[in-house]
């Protein structure tokens, strides 16, 4: 039994919980009837006017209503948001026992010693039916919650069952209620309405209570023969089913639970019993020490139910309700009747992963309590209350997950808590000798450790850490240095939350919130009014939480709010931005979007991210008073100032953050003496004097403006005011402003008006105005006062002022952050990526018809150069064997160590993976990958002629780095290097060895292609040429897998071959300037390579310049109509190739013979580059297949640079699948 | 109430040291009331710190003659590293000590004897000194050995050893994620998941980094092996090797 709620009070004898809210009513012996929040655990109100005590009360279903029946005979109805009675009925001539609201109809149903039960309209107010037949005190009548049934127990030792099918048809005109009461006493014996059903005999001794099943026709009832017994009914009978013994006295109340298979009894034994409704056996038993149980209510919707005893009531549940879950990465596992179920935030979709362990229906709250998860093992730890504590584990099959059909035998062991402390380590604790034992996925023992303080329950925190509960503390455990990381006093701790970096804590307990970091230093409490339920972080270190209704954040400072209201308690699992995820009391798994804005903004505020704080403050509605008092009290007035349209707020905000021009905009519209006062204030503390005299001159202030100009030294506007006050007849103001100027005349003048002739006689003839004095004298006459004796008298000027008008130096008002800061928006400047392409800009060499002499050069000597260059870098470094040192695994081992030792018998070495790698493969990449370079060159000799293979040589190094990783073990030992295999795959068995992994790759050459067609497209002959000789270089070092790759592979070579060469020729030609003819030829050539087609356009174009510059129109003129037949996208590239046309079709002559012949179909060699027409011999590169003249043969292939012409070799060989 | 063992000291001390983390190794060597032994072995694992760190010349001036045998073995290593030209008379007087029936047999010695004939490449005397094991870093050694030995098998048999004596146990872990990158396959994944565990639980060393760099480079993941040497790269400079050939995977 879970306590929920205990109230101490009289004896309560009737209890009825509200449908929807947490409320529950409670009628006591002493005539009370209270009405609680057993959730805030509040009195929430009291009713007193029943007189003695109040046996039955009930709650309308949907009216705010309750009635209440008691010892003076009455029954009255309740309105409890009126707080008041609205009526009683009375009838009954002996106590009320019990009272019961229809759930449809306007009836209540009551119960009397008076030997009746009687039915009531509370709409008429009149009793339409009296149920006669018991012949003893009714102790319990209530309607059939959805049939037109009545059950009552009765001291007369039965049971009835009552049809009121009747009197709902008679009631259904309201009529009929009046025609009725004039009946009524003819009907009050023997009525006719209602008749007895089924009488039910079997108690020994009077029946206390009875009750229908919610849905089922079955009765159960409980009687002071101290047996529960349960009845069945059908449409013509009911017959006793089955007797529940246990009770040790008379038995007060028995109910059946509304959802669970179970019957629930109290009795004056004080105690209060569980029963199974199928197997008729006791579940459990709840005692108290002196306390007679009287009466039981369920409630019908939330899963509580309640009692009421000698000195109060409880409000309690069976069982716990919060399903167990863990949460790891995105994935969710929880418990759900006897599965194990998996939810997947990402998709949000379930599925359940296990079938567990059914929860035994022996006792109660058996059901899983905690969860733990391994994700690396996928395994699972289910804690139970099952033996007293124990835990089961399974390992979840990986691809098994969303079946979970299959019934797993779990490895079990006792313990009161357990949990994965590390990947394949559990800790379960041992309280008995307060100890954790380590254990494996297998069940055994690893380790035990005591632990250091009394613990109840461990929970996770951190690999190889507990975090281990006591009463009233916690600590955080090393396990392997067995040291304590971490100790708080807490109050008991329920649940521990950790942030997804594991470096904070939240430690919740029933209603406080604990927040520490990883050593458990304490960061901030919350404390809560209610019962503190679940929670998890978000991602920017936010504390969500929930309590039984409201999700609530806690901000890293300790501040905290409410976020929104919840109907039911849930159980949060996940926060992901805005979406919380969470588990209701059903298991299901639910997802609630929250507005984050005020608590996002606060955080912004308290991590002095201003920026975001100022674009949040433009873009959302997060205003309120609560907002802008939360602004003032952290102190950012001037942040809520920018929420506040209320002028006066604004003002006040505007004054505390010192703003003082929106002070005085809102002063302004405000426009009272009050604010222009306060404004005055402020802006005579910033020293900001224009704004001071306006407020003064608004409020008309003139003693405080006078005193101003006084302190300002500003004479003129001083004299002003004089003239204002004599204007105002103001003598005091008048004499002030004349003293502040210093002005005596005046002041003798004021005096003299005033009426003060002494007074103004003396100031006079103190200050040296003797004729005025005189002319005074002579008005006072007589009463000319004496002059005061021995004192020096002094002029009285008021001090010259250091500034003279205008403002003091201003105080320094924060402005900074948040006036400013609201412009600088970030503007992403995003680098336009330039268009790239500009095709010919080497090309160059525009043509020009009209000026056939103009020859244009270009800066080909500068290209020329860079080439030369380059190719120097390519000779050096000639191919040196001696060069290279076979890796130390090759070496052969000294096995001469071996003998010396007597016992122990040295292993030899085994076989290095590479030596492996080597056996295995006929591939030369994979050979020089293995470091054996000398096979691998054998290998290329063979297969493809090579005999060149300087260019190779950083290839292979790069392949046999580029294949081992090196692994720093052991401290100052010399490092393991371990070969890096191909295509790795995690069900890859070990020990079985792939092929070495390979630096080069065919996705790489594509590339380097492209960039290849890219530098050629742009004229930039040099860089492409050396693109795809390296492509050619690369190539005998390529592996790839399928035959269909192997084919790309050759074509690649035929294109990289086709463009070196044609590259190489378009290179040499521009060396030729001074040969015009060898030029041309070579332009010629060059149109012949095999090219993609806007290279071939530019190629033709080149070739046609070329040539109808050296006046060989008809060549030119042919190689325009190529152009034109490709038919060119580039219109200029068009109408030259048209004018070239034109030209020659006037002349179609050749000023110049050329080696060239292009109707007759020829390859160029690859060295001399002359045409090769079909027919004649040749010999080829093996490699790269580049024709040669025969001449050429055992030359080093000009092309790919590589292979020796002409000889034998087998072919390219760079797949595993070619040699199977 | 009590714990049941005495708590180790030297903990965090061994702990940093298995990991590479020298300089805190160093730092954090100053423990009150440590027994005669355990200073010894205090004093031990903090000058093969200095070793680790190649600060050999401070180990051989701060050694004096009269130290402890497992101290003079220290400073013996620390000679050899430091003049790789002479190390005939440091093997030499090794072999000597060796020989010694009085201290012959000292775990430490042993152990450097082990690395010193590991550096000669050669394997066999150095299994003579260490195969017969004692301690948990004479067992790892021999892993160690056995892997360059391109024998998994023994190494395999080893790491048994040492599963019985502390599965738990540092080294332990370590060496069982050695031998599972020797032997590859689907071991790789458990090897960085060794590592992981240690990148969870300790501060991130040099050396853990490497390790889950070289499985991520065995499992193909060469962008992330890049990161993680990189940072590696920040925190030690002893992680040339693996480096450059990442850049070629990444590059080519």
């Amino acid at each position: 039994m879970l306590t929920k709620f205990e109230t101490k009070s009289n004896r309560v004898k009737g209890l009825s919980f509200h449908s929807k809210r947490p409320w529950i009513l409670a009628s006591l012996h002493s005539g009370v009837i209270q009405l609680w929040d057993f959730r805030m655990g509040t009195l929430i109100d009291r009713f007193d006017e029943h007189d003695g005590p109040v046996r039955g009360v009930h709650f309308h279903m949907s009216q705010p209503l309750f009635v209440s029946g008691g010892d003076d005979y009455k029954i009255k109805v309740w309105n409890y948001k009126l707080h008041r009675c609205l009526f009683t009925l009375l009838g009954h001539l002996d106590y009320i026992r019990t009272v019961q609201f229809h759930h449809e109809h306007p009836w209540i149903v009551s119960a009397s010693d008076d030997q009746t039960i009687r039915i009531w309209n509370w709409q008429s107010r009149t009793c339409i039916s009296v149920l006669t037949g018991h012949n003893h005190y009714v102790m319990c009548a209530s309607f059939h919650p959805k049939e037109d049934l009545v059950v009552s127990a009765s001291l007369d030792q039965t049971v009835r069952v009552w049809d009121i099918g009747s009197l709902k048809k008679k009631t259904s005109s309201p009529v009929d209620d009046i025609l009725r009461l004039s009946q009524m006493n003819s009907d009050l014996f023997g009525g006719v309405d209602v008749i007895v059903k089924y009488v039910l005999e079997g108690h020994d001794r009077g029946v206390n209570w009875a009750a229908f099943h919610p849905t089922l026709p079955l009765i159960v009832s409980g009687a002071d023969d101290r047996q529960v017994k349960l009845w069945r009914m059908n449409d013509t009978k009911a017959w006793e089913v089955d007797t529940l013994r246990g009770h040790m006295n008379n038995v007060s109340c028995v109910m059946f639970h509304p959802k669970q298979d179970i019957i629930i009894s109290n009795s004056e034994d004080k105690s209060i019993r569980v029963w199974d409704g199928t197997k008729r056996t006791g579940l459990q038993t709840f005692r108290r020490e002196h306390d007679r149980f009287w009466i039981l209510a369920v409630h019908p919707e939330m899963n509580v139910l309640a009692a009421g005893h000698d000195s109060g009531m409880i409000v309690f549940k069976l069982e716990r309700e919060r399903p167990a879950f863990a949460v790891s990465g995105d994935s969710l596992f929880y418990a759900k009747d006897r599965f194990l179920r998996y939810y997947d935030f990402l998709t949000q979709t379930e599925s359940q992963a296990l079938t567990i362990r059914r929860p035994g229906s022996t006792t109660l709250n058996q059901s899983p309590r905690t969860l733990s998860y391994s994700p690396t093992e996928n395994a699972v730890l289910i804690c139970s209350d099952v033996d007293g504590g124990s835990y089961e584990l399974y390992v979840i099959p990986k691809d098994n997950i969303g079946r979970g059909d299959n019934l797993q035998e779990a490895k079990k062991g006792l313990g009161s808590s357990a949990i994965f402390v590390a990947r394949n380590r559990f800790a379960v604790l041992d309280k008995g000798n307060n100890q954790v034992l380590i254990k494996n996925l297998k069940n055994e023992v690893v380790k035990k450790s005591g632990l250091p303080v009394t613990t109840d329950a461990i929970f996770y925190a951190g690999t190889g850490n507990l975090l281990c509960r006591s009463e009233d503390r916690v600590v955080i455990f090393d396990l392997q240095q067995r040291l304590v990381l971490g100790d708080l006093q807490t109050p008991f701790v329920r649940y521990v939350v950790w942030s997804n970096d594991m470096e904070t804590v939240a430690l919740l307990s029933k209603h406080t919130i604990v927040i520490t970091n990883k050593k458990l230093v304490h960061q901030c409490t919350l404390h809560e009014t209610i019962r503190v339920k679940s929670g998890a972080w978000d991602d920017n270190g936010v504390f969500i939480y929930t309590t039984l209704n409201h999700i609530k954040y806690c901000l890293p400072n300790g501040d905290s709010g409410i976020i929104r209201t919840l109907d039911v308690p849930i159980y949060i699992t996940k926060v992901s931005g805005n979406t919380v995820f969470c588990l209701d009391r059903d298991g299901k798994n639910k997802t609630i979007v929250i507005d984050a804005t005020e608590f996002i903004f606060k955080l912004s505020l308290l991590r002095k991210r201003y920026d975001q704080v100022m674009s949040m403050i433009r873009n959302s509605q997060l205003c309120g008073e609560a907002m802008i008092a939360y602004l003032q009290q952290k102190g950012f007035p001037e942040v809520a100032l920018h929420f506040v349209k209320d002028e006066k707020t604004r003002f006040k905000l505007a004054l505390e953050s010192g703003n003082i021009q929106i002070a005085v905009a809102s002063a302004k519209e405000i426009d009272d003496k009050d604010h222009w006062y306060r404004l005055g204030v402020e802006a005579l503390r910033q020293g900001n004097a224009g704004i001071v005299e306006y407020a003064y001159q608004r409020t008309k202030n003139f003693e405080r403006l006078s005193f101003l100009y006084l302190i300002n030294g500003n004479l003129e506007k001083l004299s002003k005011m004089l003239k204002i006050a004599e204007v105002k007849n103001d003598v005091m103001g008048q004499f002030h402003n004349a003293l502040y100027l210093g002005d005596i005349q005046e002041r003798v003048k004021i005096l003299e008006n005033a009426g003060h002739l002494p007074l103004a006689y003396i100031t006079a003839s103190v200050h040296g105005l003797h004729d005025v004095a005189e002319r005074l004298a002579s008005q006072l006459g007589n009463d000319v006062p004496p002059l005061p004796e021995g004192k020096e008298p002094s002029l009285l000027m008021p001090p010259a002022p250091v500034t003279c008008g205008g403002d003091w130096p201003l105080l320094r008002v924060m402005k900074g952050i948040f006036d400013g800061g609201l412009d600088s928006i970030g503007r992403g400047a995003v680098d336009e990526e330039e268009e790239e392409e500009d095709a010919g800009g080497d090309w160059g060499e525009d043509l020009d018809v009209v000026d056939v002499d103009g020859l244009q050069n270009g800066d080909v000597t500068e290209i020329l150069e860079y080439g030369e260059v380059a190719e120097e870098n390519e000779e050096e470094g000639g191919w040196d064997l001696e060069d290279l040192e076979l890796p130390p695994e090759v070496d052969t081992p000294k096995v001469s160590g071996g003998a010396r030792s007597s016992i122990f018998v040295a292993p030899t070495p085994g076989m290095p993976v590479s030596q492996i790698w080597i056996q295995k493969s006929s591939l030369a990449a994979e050979h020089a990958a293995a470091g054996n370079f000398d096979t691998a060159m054998r290998l290329l000799n063979r297969q493809l002629g090579i005999r060149n293979f300087a260019p190779l040589k950083s290839m292979f190094l790069d392949l046999h780095t580029g294949s081992q990783s090196y692994l720093r073990a052991y401290s100052s030992v010399p490092v393991v290097s371990l070969a890096i295999e191909r295509g790795w795959s995690e069900s890859a068995s070990p020990n079985v060895r792939c092929p070495p992994a390979l630096v080069f790759n065919f996705s790489q050459l594509d590339e380097k292609l492209k960039a290849g067609y890219k530098a050629t497209k742009a004229g930039k002959f040099t860089e492409g040429l050396r693109l795809f000789v390296s492509i050619l270089h690369t190539i005998p070092l390529i592996v790839v897998e399928s035959r269909r790759e192997v084919d790309e592979v050759k074509e690649l070579i035929i294109i990289a071959k086709e463009y070196v060469l044609g590259l190489q020729m378009e290179l040499k030609r521009r060396e030729m300037k001074d040969d015009p003819v060898r030029q041309q030829e070579l332009a010629a050539y060059f149109t012949h390579c095999n090219l993609q087609m806007p290279h071939l356009r530019l190629a033709l174009q080149n070739a046609m310049v070329v040539c109808s510059k050296a006046k060989n129109w008809a060549t030119a003129g042919n190689f325009a109509r190529r152009l034109l037949e490709t038919n060119p996208t580039n219109e200029n590239q068009a109408k030259a190739a048209r004018q070239v046309l034109q030209a020659a079709e006037r002349n179609m002559t050749d000023a110049v013979q050329l080696n060239y012949d292009f109707r007759n179909p020829f390859v160029t060699c690859g060295a001399t580059y002359v045409p090769i027409y079909r027919g004649q011999k040749d010999v080829s590169c093996p490699y790269c297949t580049t024709r040669f003249v025969p001449s050429q043969e055992g030359q080093l292939c000009s092309v790919c640079d590589l292979a020796v012409v002409g000889a034998d070799a087998s072919g390219l060989l760079c797949s595993p699948s070619q040699i199977r | 109430m009590a714990s049941a063992a005495a708590p180790d000291h030297l903990f965090n001390l061994r702990i940093n040291f298995y990991l590479g983390s020298y300089q805190s190794a160093i730092n954090n060597s100053d423990l009150p009331n440590l027994s005669p032994d355990d200073a010894v072995e205090r004093d031990c694992l903090v000058y093969r710190s200095y070793i680790a760190l190649g600060s050999y010349q401070l180990v051989i001036n701060e050694i004096d003659s009269s130290a402890a045998t497992p101290l003079q073995a220290v400073k013996l290593l620390a000679k050899y590293l430091a003049n790789p030209h002479d190390k005939e008379s440091t093997i030499a007087s090794l072999k000597e000590w060796l020989a010694d029936p009085a201290i012959g047999n000292n775990a430490t010695l042993r152990l450097i004897a082990g690395i010193v004939f590991m550096y000669e490449e050669d394997y066999i005397e150095a299994l003579k000194h260490t195969n017969a094991g004692g301690t948990m870093e004479l067992h790892a050694l021999n892993v160690q050995i056995f892997i360059k030995m391109h024998r998994s098998d023994y190494a395999e048999k080893q790491l048994r050893v040492m599963q019985q004596v502390d599965e738990d146990h540092t080294l332990t872990q370590l060496a069982n994620a050695w031998l599972n990158l020797a032997v590859g396959g689907s071991k790789i994944q458990e090897a960085y998941l060794i590592f992981q565990d240690f990148s969870e639980k300790y501060p991130m060393t040099g050396l853990i980094l490497n390790g889950k760099a070289v499985c991520c480079m065995h499992m193909g993941n060469f962008d992330e092996a890049e990161t993680l040497l990189l940072e590696a790269l920040n925190k030690a400079s002893s992680n040339g090797g693996n480096q450059i050939f990442i850049s070629l995977d990444l590059n080519l």
